[in-house]
């Protein structure tokens, strides 16, 4: 490794190196794995239209996607897996395939679709960071590739609207967030006591949701509630990426069941708000006709507190 | 469906007993079902026999376009209609019938974890295969989805089935994957399926949950058809202990019963000539 590996991605802020979650991952990996990595960021660069974001850039070979540039560090013998189970290895698999299905959607939607946050905290970001005159289409590029994936991934009917997605894909990305919470129990990393690949995806997708100073964040609050997860988020940040000296955790290993118990009830709590508010639904002419007869009945019963 | 319906069924679902009438619907077995479809469709009747729960299948030609959420198989049981495998276990669970309840959290979370995996590689690269390899699109999936109409809504149905399907493959990133990389991610799932299954039973020790019976349906459709290369077949053929897990829940779930219905489905999948 004497010539260094040249990583392009987003620039860094609110603490963190990097905002764009892809790009995370791989500094994450990069650090756990102990590569020479040198960042070079395409803010400011024509890069910010054209590049695909990561991209990593060694002996003339490019790599683009988290997936396929772990592959790539892993080929070149830097494997921070190197000390799992073929067990966990499969568990590393289904965990990253949970975060894609169910955490990813919602993280694109709190970005770039939710009209507050996308107003006042992203787009000033990433037009701020792109040469002008792109800093006029950057960002609304993206905003409407996030949106597309959304509805076309999530959004098959009867989820025609935005609305009715959101409320499911919010609702996926807390229950996902609970199962990570449980997995990750008390101990510091998923795996024991050294990062792995895990660590680093589950980093890349929480952190910026965790450090952003999100002004509409449903899912940034639910987050700051599994405090399991924002401790390791903090203690990836200190041990990798800081060159501050370490404070020592503080202890919560108590209340972390009893939150979560607290979180699953918000969370059926939650959908339950949402089935009030969904009218919507019922009346859609997707369902059977025969179902009206019950229509009636069971308004009333819903309008009981459930 | 989504929670406001997903919470309306689960209480009218709880205060009813399951009939004997419950009805699965699905596209016809012998021309119509694709590879897809077929996996979905085994899911859910392996799901419903591990819980003893008794239902017919229906095999019908606008089943797709039937069901409440456009996805086959769906399921008839009372009045109430519900599609996709995530709801039918939610759905039963209402009704008091669980294969998860006695699994912890954290065996919870690896459960759904897995789910996602199979969904995610499993089902993704099925559609792919079926759809946006040209070969097989033309020779096989788009003959045998317009099979039951005729032209021109058979023409129309099946380009437009494809443009959908490609047009998901593009906003997940699969679109620029060649064929041979989604062999390889097939074989990278059955991988650590077969390493989590390693020698037990079931994926979680003794009792059958949701997750075998979804790996069921796929590993065993994947197996039984015939598509235009044997590739798929032999990448997962290599997992000598899924081909076990396979056999064994097709002989303790599928061949005690004798029902006339949907017979072809425990002989053989769909055999594409």
């Amino acid at each position: 490794m004497a010539t260094p590996m040249e990583l392009r991605c987003w620039g860094g802020d609110w603490d963190l190196p990097s905002v764009h979650f892809e790009s995370l991952i791989v500094l994450a990996y990069g650090k756990f794995a102990g590569a020479k990595i040198s960042v070079k960021p395409i803010d400011w660069t024509w890069r910010t239209i054209t590049a695909t974001v990561p991209e990593l850039h060694f002996d003339g070979c490019t790599v683009i996607e988290p997936t396929k540039i772990l592959n790539f560090l892993r080929k070149q013998r830097l494997n921070a897996d190197y000390e799992l189970t073929a067990k966990q290895g499969a568990d590393t698999m289904a965990y990253i395939a949970l975060l894609e299905e169910k955490l990813r959607p919602a993280l694109l939607h709190t970005f770039w679709v939710d009209a507050e946050n996308y107003i006042n905290l992203t787009r000033p970001w990433f037009a701020s960071h792109s040469p002008f005159p792109l800093n006029f289409f950057v960002p609304g590029r993206q905003a409407s590739l996030a949106l597309s994936r959304i509805m076309l991934t999530k959004g098959e009917s009867p989820y025609c609207t935005l609305t009715e997605v959101e409320g499911k894909i919010y609702s996926e990305a807390k229950e996902c967030l609970n199962l990570l919470s449980h997995r990750l129990g008390t101990s510091q990393y998923f795996f024991g006591n050294t990062p792995t690949s895990l660590d680093a995806f589950v980093f890349g997708y929480i952190a910026p949701l965790h450090k952003a100073p999100l002004s509409s964040g449903q899912l940034q609050q639910h987050l700051k509630q599994l405090s399991n997860l924002c401790q390791f988020c903090n203690v990836v940040l200190r041990n990798f990426f800081t060159e501050n000296p370490p404070e020592p955790p503080p202890a919560i290993q108590e209340p972390v069941d009893a939150n979560l118990q607290k979180l699953t009830q918000l969370v059926n709590k939650e959908s339950n708000l949402i089935e009030k508010m969904d009218d919507n639904l019922r009346s859609s002419p997707q369902h059977r006709p025969h179902r009206s007869d019950h229509r009636p009945a069971a308004r009333s019963k819903n309008s009981t507190p459930a | 469906m989504s929670l406001a319906a997903e919470a309306f069924v689960g209480q009218i679902a709880a205060a009813e007993p399951w009939p004997e009438s419950a009805t699965l619907y699905q596209p016809l077995n012998d021309e119509q079902i694709l590879l897809s479809d077929n996996a979905s469709s085994l899911a859910v009747q392996a799901y419903l026999k591990m819980c003893s729960l008794p239902v017919r299948v229906s095999c019908r030609v606008n089943a797709e376009f039937m069901s409440p959420s456009g996805k086959v198989p769906f399921i008839h049981v009372g009045n109430q209609v519900v599609s996709e495998l995530g709801p039918i276990v939610q759905f039963t669970k209402a009704k008091g019938f669980s294969l998860s309840e006695g699994l912890d959290d954290v065996q919870r979370a690896e459960m759904k974890a897995y789910m996602e995996l199979v969904n995610n590689m499993l089902l993704t690269a099925e559609l792919y295969i079926q759809w946006c390899d040209d070969t097989t699109a033309a020779e096989i999936s788009r003959p045998r989805y317009s099979s039951p109409y005729s032209w021109p809504l058979s023409h129309i149905l099946a380009y437009q089935k494809q443009w959908e399907v490609r047009r998901k493959m593009s906003a997940i990133g699969w679109a620029g994957k060649s064929l041979e990389q989604v062999y390889e991610d097939v074989s990278q799932c059955c991988q650590a399926l077969s390493q989590r299954l390693g020698t037990q039973l079931y994926f979680f020790n003794k009792q059958p949950t949701e997750l075998d019976a979804l790996v069921f349906g796929h590993i065993f459709t994947i197996l039984t058809t015939r598509l235009t290369s044997d590739e798929l077949a032999e990448r997962v053929k290599v997992y000598s202990n899924l081909l076990s897990f396979c056999k064994r829940i097709e002989q303790t779930f599928f061949e005690e019963s004798d029902q006339s219905s949907g017979s072809s489905r425990y002989s053989k999948g769909p055999t594409l000539t």
